[in-house]
């Protein structure tokens, strides 16, 4: 097949940087291939996907050596707007980067900037619409009224509206609801499509993928084959350089002894002996924590964002210490806004909230930031050198010690944010928006410790995620949002099994529903 | 009626009416633009009335200001006065009450403007028949995304020191707060701005590449009809000013 994008030992180095943020790295991308790049976070994926169409160095100040074809053409040869008709981008961030006011401008966007002809667009626009899901009365809509994962939704019509034959989409699905995450994974993936994925969890994507790329921590190429190869044959070395596996890798690393890791999850499953099951249970789902006091009540809330509507009614919850509540819905359901109102920082409109004032860890990590490096946050919460550099240390963040909170990478952002809420006894409730988004394997494993550390501390933690493979190894317990109430309030696996209950809610099981499936059968 | 109207001859109706209002110096005439474009928002736009005082309330501060400065110290009114004899006479009341209502109705005129117009239309309407360059007009819009955003990101900005600080969300910051959050705040507009110039460049937008166009509501005779009508009421207005431009 011929080749759709090369990069021949390419190092990029950003303006003012010591040292290279990725490669020397040599990687083909044939056309009609699907590709995924996996690594770490920080090792510079984002920056190797800006550089193919020239917007780094271009427009990112910052230097390249080695060199892109795109096409068969060096990149240089046109601008990054030029090569917009070859190359269609999908960036992480959504939110920040649409153009239009509408919806409809949006995905007319792209179109328009070709050259399209103007009677050509209502049609073009109507059709990616339909393709990517998106409802017709949203045409008229404002981007700014839009949830997160609309707007995901609606970049996507955009991109597929632009119709340019080479995709590049970077953590595309971080902060889209399961259904919406894996539509996206279909239309992005479809077979004959030629795209480069980056992801942190392989999970959704994995079965639509011709070939994985893995970087190392050194930002090179440590591992590139079909999928179930390198994960069959590498999967240690895979972990230890921080990327997420999928469950059945997983699992394989935990009980090596149990788990075939050449079989599909099913296959291995159907071969286990029924006694196995607590071994299983215990790799699944987190361990008990005995459960206190009421830290928090909240009884019949109505909960709004500051100066907006009520988003949800009648709220009745009470969260104790040691506790783990998972917080699930669809995009736009008002899980953030039910975490300002458990929090204390916007009490309810009606109802009551009785129990201490808790802390949120925002969706966009930035917002905690309000000095001028990363030691220097820490030593808000103890300027004793030694807890700075314990506390550095456990969050992985030792390296980046003296850098501008600001520059890091988003899992970089993420884990600093995270400490500078966990790593206080001020807060008997915690609430993670999202926390997950941005964390490679290592970083979420890391992070699912300390929150049953937490808990085990006496805290009440609750997670809001999409992530639900992640809610059902931390959470005892969990909620569903979603039409302005809670849907369910009960045990976390429970809901995980409640196959109707969640398609109802736009959600899909979790990658280890067999497995729960299994142990209750066999127990 | 005015929703519908294409943005562009409104803007040029909106202009005129405050073009009037700057050169005619008759309180009768404020005081009746003022009431034409309040009852507009009232009943065409169907603004709630709490939300049209709360409107009102930055450009009466304002005139209130040559109002107290006219009535309060008479010495200094003789800045009014010249304003009044320098736009053709003298004026028939408290120059300061004129002054006051002046800025109440072109504060109501662009009201009216900014309320019944779809900025997105609008900036869409430059960019098809006033040739605004792509990149400024899509420029423009980034702002006003931008808006309600930064408002956003300041409350979550709030939030987050409210947390760090142990203390409760305060209803307004504080001045040392808002100077505080500032400079993150503008970091996060600088930020902002540049991923969204970098997505319009990867997406195609350069300056001075030939671009089509979605289709766009064009210019109907119903518009053309809007547009005589309200020059017609500004006519009839003037001519029932008992002395016309003074």
């Amino acid at each position: 097949m011929p080749e759709a994008l090369a990069y021949d030992r390419v190092a990029l180095r950003h303006d003012g940087a010591g040292g290279d943020a990725v490669g020397p790295v040599s990687l083909r991308l044939r056309e009609g291939e699907r590709a995924l790049l996996l690594g770490a976070s920080g090792v510079g994926k984002s920056t190797l996907v800006q550089a193919a169409t020239g917007l780094f160095p271009k427009s990112i100040p910052g230097e390249r050596r080695g060199a892109i074809r795109l096409c068969g053409r060096p990149v240089d040869d046109r601008t990054p707007a030029d090569w917009a008709d070859t190359c269609g981008y999908l960036f992480q961030d959504a939110a920040q980067t649409l153009a239009g006011f509408t919806v409809r401008d949006e995905i007319a966007f792209g179109p328009e900037n070709a050259g399209v002809a103007g009677a050509r667009l209502p049609e073009i626009v109507a059709e990616a619409m339909a393709r990517a899901g998106i409802p017709e009365t949203w045409s008229a809509r404002r981007i700014a009224t839009l949830s997160g994962g609309e707007r995901q939704c609606v970049a996507l019509a955009a991109l597929l509206a632009q119709g340019a034959p080479i995709t590049l989409a970077d953590e595309p699905a971080a902060s889209l609801a399961p259904v919406a995450a894996r539509r996206m994974a279909r239309l992005l993936l479809a077979p004959g499509r030629t795209t480069l994925v980056v992801e942190h969890k392989p999970g959704p994507v994995l079965d639509h993928i011709d070939r994985c790329i893995a970087l190392g921590r050194d930002g090179r190429v440590m591992s590139e084959g079909a999928p179930r190869q390198i994960l069959a044959r590498d999967a240690d070395a895979l972990a230890d350089a921080g990327i997420a596996l999928p469950l059945a890798a997983r699992l394989h690393l935990n009980l090596p002894d149990l788990i075939d890791p050449r079989l599909s999850l099913e296959e291995a499953l159907a071969r286990l002996p029924p006694g196995q099951a607590h071994r299983l249970r215990d790799v699944i789902l987190p361990a008990p924590i005995p459960i206190g006091e009421v830290v928090l009540r909240l009884d019949g809330a109505d909960c709004a964002p500051a100066f907006g509507p009520v988003v949800l009614r009648d709220v009745s919850l009470t969260l104790r210490a040691g506790e783990v509540l998972a917080i699930l819905g669809p995009n736009g359901a008002g899980k953030s806004t039910l975490a300002a109102c458990l929090s204390g920082l916007l009490p309810p409109r009606a109802g009551r909230r009785e129990g201490a004032a808790g802390a949120v860890a925002f969706q966009n990590p930035e917002a905690h930031f309000s000095r001028e490096s990363v030691r220097a946050e820490i030593e808000d919460i103890d300027p004793a050198p030694e807890r700075v550099s314990r506390i550095l240390d456990r969050w992985g963040l030792t390296a980046v010690a003296d850098q501008h909170p600001f520059t890091l990478s988003q899992g970089q952002k993420r884990r600093l944010s995270l400490a500078l809420l966990a790593e206080t006894d001020r807060w008997p409730l915690l609430i993670l928006d999202e926390p997950t988004a941005g964390l490679d394997g290592v970083a979420e494993a890391a992070l699912r410790d300390r929150i049953a550390g937490l808990a085990r501390e006496g805290r009440a933690v609750a997670v809001i995620t999409h992530d639900m493979d992640f809610a059902l190894s931390v959470a005892d317990r969990a909620v569903l949002v979603g039409g302005g109430a809670l849907r369910f309030d009960g045990p976390c696996a429970a809901l995980m099994r409640d196959r109707e209950r969640l398609s109802a809610a736009g959600l899909l099981p979790p990658e280890a529903a067999p497995v729960l499936d299994w142990i209750d059968r066999t127990c | 009626m005015l929703i519908s109207m294409h943005p562009l001859p409104k803007l040029v109706l909106c202009l005129l009416w405050i073009v009037a209002a700057l050169v005619v110096f008759r309180l009768s005439f404020q005081i009746a633009l003022f009431a034409v474009a309040t009852l507009v928002l009232l009943f065409d736009a169907r603004i709630p009335l709490r939300r049209l005082l709360g409107l009102m309330v930055p450009f009466a501060l304002f005139g209130f200001g040559f109002l107290t400065t006219s009535v309060l110290f008479r010495a200094e009114s003789g800045f009014a006065v010249l304003m009044a004899q320098e736009q053709g006479g003298a004026p028939e009341v408290a120059p300061g009450l004129v002054l006051f209502f002046r800025v109440m109705a072109c504060g109501m005129i662009s009201a009216v403007f900014a309320l019944t117009t779809d900025p997105g239309q609008f900036v869409r309407a430059l960019m098809q028949h006033l040739r605004l360059p792509a990149p400024m007009g899509f420029a423009l819009m980034q702002a006003m995304h931008m808006v309600p955003d930064l408002r956003a990101e300041l409350l979550q900005m709030r939030m987050a020191r409210a947390i760090r600080l142990g203390r409760p969300l305060r209803r307004v910051p504080t001045p040392p707060e808002a100077l505080a959050l500032a400079i993150p705040l503008l970091a996060y507009a600088i930020r902002r701005a540049t991923r969204a110039a970098l997505s319009f460049e990867a997406r195609g937008l350069r300056p001075g590449r030939v671009r089509s166009q979605l289709p766009q509501a064009q210019i109907s005779r119903a518009d053309w009809m809007r547009l005589f009508a309200g020059i017609g009421g500004l006519a009839l207005l003037l001519a029932m000013a008992p002395q016309g431009l003074t």
